[in-house]
């Protein structure tokens, strides 16, 4: 019996799956697209309140449009909240749950391009974040996108329940982290993390900024992002904190990106 | 704001989720006490090892492309590829390039793919067809006309591939990508074909006195905190989050009649196992 034909490499007749191996390959990343800031538009908490929450926050984007670069990722909101209740009384696995739900983000996200159209923005699919954003950008003023990431069928069941685990939250930031983005901004209709939901307990503390692993020891509840996003900062190489700012607020967004202190910003 | 969904139209549970939130425990928890439909029980899907059985080219693969055919009137599969030494090579250059673990994995796709393809063309004559991740719905079509169709392993994360704990190399490779497939349409069996007997307690190709490990649960595994393992360890983590998945097996596909044999249900190479019986067993 002959052996493998290898290609000669570093990692030749490797087990990727050695820890000495892995750990071998531990090195500096690049910044593909440093200029770049990724926007993230709830679902549920901007879009699906209509004009007087959208538009006021575009017009904030599209003034920003000259100093900041700024693709635009966008939630599903409570058509997904519909389908995945829908989908979990028929007994739907995880993985077709998450292609379900994604429909909904791509469906808001397709509203927000229509929306900056005139600006020069375009929707990207997937494929074409992979294959045309700098192009996107170097031609046109931004870029709207899906933020639920393309996992599809290949969606991991979560620990606890059948709900898919990585949302628009989890896919913008990885948008930002894969491309070294300059930051990562979620947009809520929050000022940002309390020590309760604010909603239910007004005596809530607020928190400016907290490290991901402390955000976790404190076992809140709920949050405001989702708790996948945390295990994803703690294994950040370039894009290490995400900020989320209240979208109903005029000014948080032009504010967040010229880097001033305004909501809160988890770090690794 | 006006209620979002009228709620009659609603389950509990469903009323619950339009107003409640996806970071809450309890309603996560709610969510686990509805139905696991299994999509398509009667399906096997086996993975073919990259650089195990692919790279070793017409004399480690067509025994096992004879064998899938072999197959085919009694077991339908879904076949998917591993990437190996073109992989391991590109991984290289990228990480010396600076490039991110995303950018690795949209690479590492394309390897998977090209075997993919190879495999396609070797069972062209059979009428089996290959299917991207975009066309997964014709999947259970394709399984019940032909008996068998093809994908390539990787899963289709992209740019999305999320960092490791360690290292540069994406985690979740072409092991993860079929075993989720598995898990998505409630496989029968999740079957990798690789060119070893199955696990050892150290890589048996560096450490020939190792211990053969015929069988072991998930959990005892873990706990062994092994250096090196058969699959890639996102299978095990996620294999502990399975709600179909109960075992996965690994054969050798140098020695012929194995992958027969894990088909008809012999306990062949070795298994994996969740030990766990709460409420998803």
């Amino acid at each position: 019996m002959t052996g493998a034909e290898h290609v000669v490499s570093k990692l030749m007749r490797e087990s990727l799956i050695d820890r000495r191996v892995i750990a071998g390959t531990e090195a500096p990343v690049r910044r593909i697209l440093p200029q770049l800031n990724v926007i993230q538009i709830g679902g549920q908490s901007i879009m699906d309140r209509g004009r007087h929450a959208v538009l006021p926050l575009l017009d904030e984007i599209l003034a920003n449009q000259a100093e900041h670069t700024q693709v635009i990722g966008v939630g599903p909101g409570v058509r997904a909240r519909h389908i995945l209740s829908v989908g979990l009384d028929l007994g739907l696995p995880t993985g077709a749950l998450a292609t379900l739900a994604a429909k909904s983000a791509a469906q808001n996200a397709y509203m927000v391009s229509c929306l900056l159209a005139a600006h020069g923005f375009v929707y990207l699919e997937a494929p074409f974040i992979v294959q045309l954003l700098p192009a996107m950008l170097a031609a046109a003023r931004g870029a709207v996108f899906n933020g639920v990431p393309p996992y599809d069928l290949w969606e991991h069941p979560p620990a606890l329940g059948k709900i898919p685990p990585h949302g628009s939250d989890a896919g913008s930031y990885l948008v930002g982290e894969v491309f070294g983005a300059r930051s990562v901004i979620l947009i809520k209709d929050v000022d940002g993390l309390y020590t309760a939901d604010p909603k239910h307990h007004p005596d809530a503390g607020f928190i400016p900024e907290i490290s991901a692993a402390d955000l976790l020891a404190l076992r809140l509840p709920t949050l405001p992002v989702e708790p996948v996003i945390l295990d994803l900062l703690i294994r950040s190489r370039l894009v290490t904190s995400v900020r989320i700012i209240n979208g109903l607020g005029p000014g948080n967004l032009t504010k967040a990106l010229a880097g001033d202190p305004v909501g809160t910003l988890i770090h690794r | 704001m006006p209620q979002p969904v009228e709620n009659a139209m609603l389950t509990d549970l469903g009323k619950r989720l339009v107003s409640g939130s996806l970071s809450d425990e309890s309603l996560m928890r709610a969510t686990e006490n509805t139905p696991n439909l299994a999509l398509v029980p009667w399906a096997n899907v086996v993975k073919i090892g990259g650089q195990s059985i692919m790279d070793r080219g017409r004399a480690g693969l067509m025994p096992v492309v004879q064998e899938i055919v072999a197959n085919l009137p009694r077991h339908k599969m879904i076949l998917g590829t591993g990437a190996g030494t073109r992989a391991r090579h590109i991984y290289s250059l990228a990480i010396d390039l600076g490039l991110p673990v995303g950018v690795l994995t949209v690479l590492g796709t394309a390897v998977a793919w090209q075997n993919a393809q190879m495999l396609q063309y070797l069972l062209a004559s059979h009428g089996i067809a290959f299917l991207e991740p975009e066309g997964f719905a014709s999947v259970p079509h394709y399984l019940m006309e032909r008996g068998a169709v093809i994908c390539q392993g990787m899963p289709p994360y992209k740019l999305w591939e999320q960092n490791p704990d360690i290292g540069r190399i994406p985690p979740q490779r072409t092991d993860t990508g079929c075993f989720l497939i598995a898990e998505v349409f409630g496989a029968r069996k999740m079957i990798f074909v690789k060119d070893e007997d199955g696990l050892y307690s150290a890589d048996p190709k560096k450490h020939p006195h190792a211990e053969f490990i015929p069988r072991i649960s998930v959990q005892a595994l873990l706990q062994r905190d092994l250096d090196d393992l058969i699959v890639e360890r996102a299978v095990l983590q996620i294999m502990l989050n399975a709600r179909h998945i109960r075992e996965i097996q690994f054969v050798n596909g140098l020695k012929p009649g194995q992958l027969t044999a894990a088909l008809d249900g012999e306990p062949v190479g070795t298994i994996i196992y969740n030990a766990e019986t709460g409420a998803r067993a």
